[in-house]
Order: structure tokens, then sequence, then C-alpha cells
């Protein structure tokens, strides 16, 4: 751990049963009088959006966009950026996913530094305090944690890259987690997004940015999931599960957000970006390998993770010298029950990847920028094991 | 030590790191890869605090790199919050990955390209460090293909242009 940390979180959280009902109240005393929406087309169709937009009562809207695809790009950020000064907004409410958010925190940044491109605000850290643009994130999924973190990643889709950003100008003032965002998400993506949320947790708990404060929100964010996502996932109503693993989502990115993470996201991301594998899929393959990759180094820590992977009694009975293997053992009988229940991919070549695809996806992996803080060294040759090991021949 | 004396040391080490880099631009198959993937003309600049010492470099299609004005605005900067904190990373007290998990420096430009940049420096650290610092500082520390002797032998006489 290092001799010096930083740890930001000042978005404020209002989480629990009507949480969006109390949207209007936090916009307006963020000063917002005219918001942007920021969502997407499923969520529109599904009514989801409809319960925040009911919610905002005499607020008056901007402008509702709902063109949002899967994969935030630097084009939609720009061009919402456009839309949003054509409009006359003066705030941002996004409701949504992981790509929903990044492309809301982009568009934020964009309005705030008075700039039009989002290319000229590259940079980790660089971006001095702008104008103040209220801003509420509302997560549909309980996965990203992006309404939690200073990171946004957004696809440059020319260069087939999904790029990062590292600014706290991108953090929401007010995060809502309000049960009936995620009531209605299939099992298959609760299984993956909640993968997605234990990934977030346990990297931020063994890279090398870690510290006491970030390894507080990542352990009970571990223990969280492992006593909601199955029940979330075989009882998709039960609301006190999905705001259980909502919470779980918030504290895992406010984790992240400070202590970062390592290799298992540097390859997602590069997976995502060459290969166009869904986020939480690929964290939920390469989660268990990473893991056994940063064994080396890490096994102390994962270690003490077995108390929150598998229970009290499960780690007293483990010896200490076979506490960090029994802790990945752990990870991947929660995969393989997720697999069982919802046909969640634990291969690459489940999800579709052509192992012709693996040399570029190890040069993307090696510069993101999750590669740096990683407790054990990234080479071309891990990841390139890694990945094979992956695809499940 | 007072902030010049810092300063001065680490204006030092930073002439041995762009003397360093043109030397295993030649030597290191690793490293001339690396700058190989940069495009042409990119402009990289590490500034060693606020008023310290800066070194302000291109990629040169013939050298690998070649130096450029210090005021010049660089595509990529990385930008040490003090002088003091560039002297822990360049006094060989601290990594590049450790002084990134410290906030020791923030990063303008690119991520994406910098940790290409960030790979050719650990390389460079490899050969410029004796072993038990470049132990301490890396967390694997590479296979040398050269000796350091050679290596700092060639940067001598490397011109600093």
């Amino acid at each position: 751990m290092s001799t010096y940390f930083e740890f930001t979180n000042p978005t404020k959280l209002c989480s629990g049963t009507g949480a969006a009902d109390n949207i209007a109240y936090e916009l307006k005393m963020l000063g917002a009088r005219k918001p942007m929406v920021l969502s997407d087309g499923v969520l529109e169709k599904i009514g989801t959006l409809s319960i925040v937009l009911n919610a905002l009562g005499d607020l008056p809207v901007g402008r509702v966009f709902t063109e949002i695809p899967r994969d935030s790009s630097i084009d939609t950020v720009n061009r919402i950026a456009e839309e949003y000064r054509d409009y006359g907004c003066d705030s941002l409410l996004a409701v949504g996913g992981g790509s929903v958010l990044d492309t809301a925190k982009g568009v934020r940044l964009l309005i705030s530094q008075k700039a039009d491109d989002l290319k000229t605000l590259m940079g980790c850290e660089s971006i001095p305090r702008g104008a103040h643009i209220p801003f509420v994130a509302v997560p549909t999924t309980a996965g990203t944690g992006s309404e939690a973190t200073a990171v946004a990643v957004i696809k440059d889709t020319k260069a087939h890259v999904k790029m990062e950003y590292i600014s706290t100008e991108l953090m929401p003032d007010v995060a809502v987690l309000d049960p009936r965002m995620t009531m209605t998400l299939p099992p298959r993506i609760t299984a993956s997004t909640g993968m997605d949320t234990l990934c977030h947790a346990i990297e931020a708990y063994s890279c090398i940015q870690k510290n006491p404060v970030s390894d507080a929100y990542a352990l009970t964010a571990i223990g969280l999931v492992r006593e909601n996502l199955i029940k979330a996932v075989r009882f998709g109503g039960s609301a006190k599960a999905r705001l259980a693993l909502a919470n779980a989502s918030f504290l895992a990115g406010a984790s992240f957000s400070n202590s970062m993470v390592g290799i298992v996201h540097a390859i997602g991301h590069a997976l995502g970006g060459v290969c166009g594998v869904p986020h939480g899929d690929a964290m939920n393959i390469l989660l268990p390998a990473g893991m056994m990759f940063n064994r080396k180094v890490c096994a102390d820590s994962y270690g003490k993770l077995l108390f929150y992977l598998a229970g009290e009694e499960v780690y007293e009975k483990t010896p200490s010298r076979k506490r960090a293997d029994r802790a990945i053992a752990e990870v991947l009988r929660l995969r393989s029950r997720l697999h069982t229940l919802t046909g969640l991919p634990q291969t690459l070549k489940e999800a579709g990847v052509d192992p012709a695809a693996f040399p570029e996806v190890a040069k993307t992996a090696l510069n993101d920028g999750a590669s740096i803080v990683n407790p054990r060294q990234v080479t071309r040759e891990a990841v390139i094991r890694i990945l094979e090991v992956c695809y499940g021949d | 030590m007072k902030k010049e004396l810092l300063s001065g040391v680490n204006q030092i080490v930073l002439e041995a790191l762009f003397r360093g880099f043109r030397v295993l631009y030649r030597e290191d198959s690793r490293v001339r890869k690396e700058i190989h993937q940069w495009r042409d003309g990119l402009t990289l600049k590490l500034v060693c605090g606020p008023g310290g010492a800066v070194l302000a470099m291109r990629k040169d299609p013939e050298k690998g790199i070649a130096r450029i004005r210090r005021a010049q605005r660089a595509d990529i900067t990385m930008r040490f919050k003090s002088v003091e904190g560039a002297f822990r990373v360049l006094s060989g007290q601290i990594g590049v990955a450790d002084a990134y998990a410290a906030h020791l420096f923030f990063l303008e430009g690119d991520i994406y390209q910098t940790m290409s940049f960030v790979r050719c420096v650990e390389y460079l650290e490899a050969y410029l460090f004796p072993p038990f610092m470049s132990k301490r500082i890396l967390k694997e520390v590479p296979e040398k293909q050269v000796s350091s002797l050679l290596v700092y032998g060639k940067a001598l006489l490397e011109s600093g242009r």
C-alpha cells in the first residue's frame, strides 16, 4: 500500500425506496431550472424513464435525448453537448446504465470546460474546476458504479479504443439509487452487471493504489454481492436484493474510483473495444484468470477476501495458506452458478471472440491505464496467456 | 534539501533520461518497438514541478526522439505536482507506477499513448539504476539486452541536441 493516498467521493447518495421521487428537489437545490435528460431507447420503451420524468413534477425539461448507443462515443458526447447549448439547458439528469452515465459525464465536462471536442480534454486529474453544471445520475443497472466514479470510459470509434477520462469534474452531484430502476433487469444482465461490481471491488482491493478507505468500501460491496446477487437473479422482483446490489455497485464504484482497477479491466476494456464483448460479460470471464495471475503477489489480500466471499465459517475453517486459492474458487463457484441460472458465458469462445483478435486485444490492453496500477507487471505475454486460458478450448 | 538543488538534480537526471532514450532506441529492440508505435511528430513533456526542470521532446523518425522547445505545448505532458515528488522518482526512490498511485503527477493528453512512454521509462530505469534500486521500484525488472556500462558510455557520448 502506498505511503500516501487520496480519497474523493463528493457525490451525495440518495438510496432506497422512493429515492427517485426526490430528484426534482435535488435538482432544484442544485440550482437547476431546465435540465437535459439523457437516457436510452430501451428505458424509454419499458417505462423506466417515465418513472423519473413523472417525478420531475413542475420542473421543465429542456430536452430528452434517448439515442445513446450501447457504447458511449466521443462523437455522441460532442453532439449532445451541442444540443444542450442549442436547447438552452442548464443541468443534466442521466437515467441509464454505464454508457448513458459516462456519456453524461463527458457532456458535463465539455459544457463546464466550455469546450467543443472531448478529445481536447483527455488526461488524468488535469482538468481544473470549471463552471458548475448540476448533474444527477440515476443508474438503471447495478454494475458500472459510474454514478460514484471520477472515471468515464468513452469509445473513440475511429481508433476502436475505449478512452479513459479521469477527473473529479466528472463526478455527479447526486446519485439516486431506487430499486424500481433495476427491477425489470433480466436475470442474465443482473448476473453480468453483478459480476462487474464484484470485479470492481476485488480489483480495487488488490491494486497498488488501494488505501484503507477504498478497502472499506470494497469489502462491504463484496459482502453485499455475495448475499444478494443469486437472490436478485432468481427473484428479480425482490426490492431488497435489488437495492442491496445498487448499493454494492455504488460502493465498489467509489472504491475503484480511488484505488483504480487492474489487469481484468485492462483486458476487458480491450475486449470491448476490439471485439465488442459486453463489459460485464468480459469481467465475468476474465476475473478468475486475472486473480490467478495476480495471486503470486496478492495472496494476503485474496486470503482476506475469503471472509467476504464465503462468510465467516468457511474463512475460519480454511487454513490461512489456502485462503487465497479458496477465494478464487469461490469466485469460480459463483460464476458457475450464474452460468447455470442465466447462461452467462464463462469463456471467450462462448462470447464469440475470435482468437485471431488476441494480438490486437493484448496491444490495446497494455496501453490501458488500468495496467499501470495492477499489482503485477502486465506484459504482452501475460495478457495473451490469460486470453488463451479464458478462451476455454 | 533546498528546492533549487533538487531541481538541479532533476535537470541532470532528465538529461540522462533523454540521452538514455536515444541510446536505447538503437540498442534495445523493445524500446525501439515502443517508439515506432508512436506517430511521427508526437510531442511529450516531463515537467518536474512548478518552475522545475523540464524535458521536452518529440518522436523523430531517424533518432527515435529529438528535443523541442520547453515552452511548446505537447501532445502528452506528465506534470509532477512538486519538485520534491519529481526528485523522488528521478532519484530512484519510487517507481513510475507507485508515483502514479501516490498522485505525484498528473497527465495532460492521451492515457493510451502515455502507457507506451511509461514502459520505455521503466526499461530505461532497469539500465540506469543499480539492481538493488530497480528491484525496489519496478514490479518486474526487465532483462537487459546490452550492459548498463555500454548504455552509460554511449549516453555520455550522445549528442544532447
